[in-house]
């Protein structure tokens, strides 16, 4: 019975074929943005969750709290901050970031880029602990900064290729300015995956605070707590006792310390707010498509009237004309479904590909099987749904007022 | 009432039009018996269309009782009362009434399927059918391609798919020349000798004296019998 009332149906399709392409046009468009947006927001999360892992859970991070990009602020982190949260319980080592905005350039002369220029500490296990905040990244090629080091410095992955940051690529042992000062290249980072952080430069904090003239001040802390003690725990009595340490009422402090869960959480969840209100959009124009296929079903009631009499005059119950009905616009749905889930899963893959070419690798779709069949689910669901009232008002036609339709 | 297939007693039909009440059928009472072949004649407005509709069970009566193999339809469901029309009438339509968009031999099987027939029966059944009116060579044609007589004569074997007790055909030559309309007639007439109860609508004089007995209807009831 399915099979025939399945070939039935398709033939029918076939015969009003313009109009079944256009509708299935109209459902396919939704499912595709949906599908293609939602692998994204998979990917996202799963990448969330695996920078997480791979950060660590035992890793805080201190920032001055204030308007403007990261590391700005006019109240920075202090030497005497770092140096109480070192001797603090529970903490077993803590770095200071210096983070100043620079431009960049190859010529002295002329004009280069604006990008965010790193002091560091050169004390190795300090390093580890800030290649492992960064997502467990290290040294590409070259090395990393050491003590002694003058006029050095250690970029990000991005100024290896041409086009990307600077028309052409650089390589270890080239020059670059920074605020007019020279310094020569000695490493490479490995890619973050994110275009802002893959165009870092990073120095000694020696040479950045001589070239911004700063003194002791840090835009990030970085601490890693004691084996075994909770970060979140630690967090809130770190930022409770430095509070107390630079005599400041509790929500006026002038900076805030979280775990490196809850940064990325943070994180995560704007990016897929961001991503949950695009699926809405598209959401919307599943709805239309829903009209859309209503508007169609209740068309072709209206052209197979006359049928729908015949059918019933020979044996047809009204559960049959309604499933038939049903089956159409749940077919319209699935295929439409289909081809968008095709077409999203092309769309995603190539929105992928560009995003990892203008340095954002962390923006890589993601494919879970549950997707696939939710996807097909829904297009069917949708399909079916829109036509339910079309083919109720074909099973609840009379037969006879239905055999004299002309 | 052995031997009777199909009773109307004292059957009215009341059509509320606007304000106005329209009685198409007006106390009709009438009775066939099994293997007759029976015309129904009358003109326009004489309560054949309802007539035909109420024997086919397609439209319930307002007052009275129909007696289909001496069970009452009268207060059936709509969907019992389409299971019923399935399986003991066919129809034979004016304008043949095939689906344009199915071939010769699933037209013919479409009423197994609503019986729920399997499909090696449906197709066997359908194919032995569509031989019996010899259209064995066309059975993969769809009706635009076949000629009004082909049509009519494939809607003849889709009456008889649920091998029902009654064929019932309203006005069957009306859309045929009047050489086809002979053929399609004489099947009707060779299905009848074959034990088939036929009911025949007509407007048509020549083509009701094929019947045995022809009904007279005017003004919703029967006035003749002859």
């Amino acid at each position: 019975m399915l099979r025939d009332i399945a070939s039935y149906v398709l033939k029918n399709m076939k015969v009003r074929l313009t109009r079944s392409i256009l509708t299935i046009i109209s459902i396919l468009i939704g499912i595709m943005a949906i599908f293609a947006l939602v692998s994204f927001g998979q990917g996202l999360s799963s990448y969330v969750n695996q920078v997480g892992q791979e950060a660590g859970a035992d890793k805080l991070i201190a920032q001055p709290r204030g308007f403007g990009p990261p590391g700005t602020s006019s109240t920075p982190l202090t030497k005497d901050d770092l140096d109480f949260i070192k001797k603090t319980n529970d903490i077993s080592e803590a770095t200071g970031l210096v983070v100043q905005q620079a431009e960049v350039s190859l010529d002295e002369d002329k004009p280069g880029k604006w990008v965010f220029v790193m002091g560091m500490s050169t004390i190795p296990s300090e390093q580890r602990l800030i290649d492992e905040s960064f997502g467990g990244i290290g040294i590409l090629t070259g090395r990393n900064l050491k003590s002694g080091d003058k006029n050095k410095a250690v970029i990000g992955y991005n100024y290896q290729f041409p086009d990307k940051i600077f028309p052409k690529e650089l390589n270890l042992g080239d020059k670059v300015f920074i605020n007019d000062v020279e310094f020569r290249i000695i490493g490479f980072y490995e890619e973050i995956g994110n275009s802002g952080d893959d165009s870092n430069v990073y120095l000694t904090i020696d040479d950045a605070e001589e070239l911004f003239d700063v003194k002791d001040e840090y835009g990030f802390v970085y601490i890693r707590a004691e084996k075994g003690a909770n970060p979140s725990e630690v967090a809130a009595r770190l930022e409770e006792k430095l509070r107390k340490e630079k005599g400041q009422n509790e929500g006026e402090e002038t900076f805030f310390i979280q775990t490196f869960e809850q940064l990325l959480e943070t994180f995560g969840t704007i990016l897929l707010v961001l991503n949950a209100v695009l699926v809405i959009i598209a959401g919307i124009s599943v709805l239309v498509a829903a009209v859309n296929i209503m508007n169609t079903m209740y068309t072709a009631v209206l052209e197979r009237t006359k049928e729908i009499g015949v059918m019933k005059s020979i044996g047809a119950r009204n559960s049959t004309i309604l499933f038939m009905f049903f089956m159409e616009s749940g077919i319209i749905g699935l295929i439409g479904g289909s081809i968008g889930i095709l077409l999203g899963y092309g769309l995603a893959k190539l929105g992928g590909f560009f995003a990892a070419s203008a340095g954002f690798a962390l923006l890589k779709p993601a494919f879970p099987w549950w997707l696939i069949a939710g996807s097909l689910l829904f297009s069917f669901f949708v399909g079916a749904a829109s036509g339910y009232f079309p083919a109720r008002a074909a099973s609840k036609l009379k037969p006879v007022d239905a055999l004299r339709y002309e | 009432m052995k031997g009777t297939i199909i009773k109307l007693d004292n059957v009215w039909k009341i059509y509320q039009m606007g304000e106005v009440k329209v009685e198409a059928l007006r106390g009709l009472s009438l009775e066939i018996k099994k293997g007759e072949f029976v015309a129904i004649m009358g003109p326009s407005g004489s309560g054949k269309s309802t007539a035909v509709n109420m024997i086919g069970c397609l439209d319930v009566p307002t007052k009275g009782h129909i007696y289909l193999d001496q069970h009452d339809i009268s207060k059936l469901s709509e969907s019992d009362l389409a299971q019923i029309r399935g399986r003991k009438i066919g129809f034979i339509f004016q304008q043949f009434n095939l689906i344009n968009t199915l071939t010769a031999l699933e037209n013919v099987a479409l009423p197994m399927l609503f019986q729920n027939t399997d499909r090696e029966t449906r197709l066997k059944t359908a194919n032995r059918l569509l031989e019996l009116v010899e259209l064995g060579e066309r059975m993969n044609h769809k009706p635009n391609e076949l000629s009004g007589g082909q049509q009519q004569r494939v809607a003849i074997a889709r009456s008889l798919s649920n091998d029902p007790e009654v064929v019932l055909a309203d006005e069957p030559t009306g859309n045929l020349d009047s050489k086809t309309g002979e053929i399609v007639i004489n099947f009707l007439g060779k299905l009848n000798k074959e034990g088939k109860t036929i009911i025949m609508v007509t407007h048509d004089a020549n083509v009701a004296r094929h019947a045995q007995r022809i009904e007279h209807l005017k003004d919703g009831r029967v006035v003749k019998r002859s």
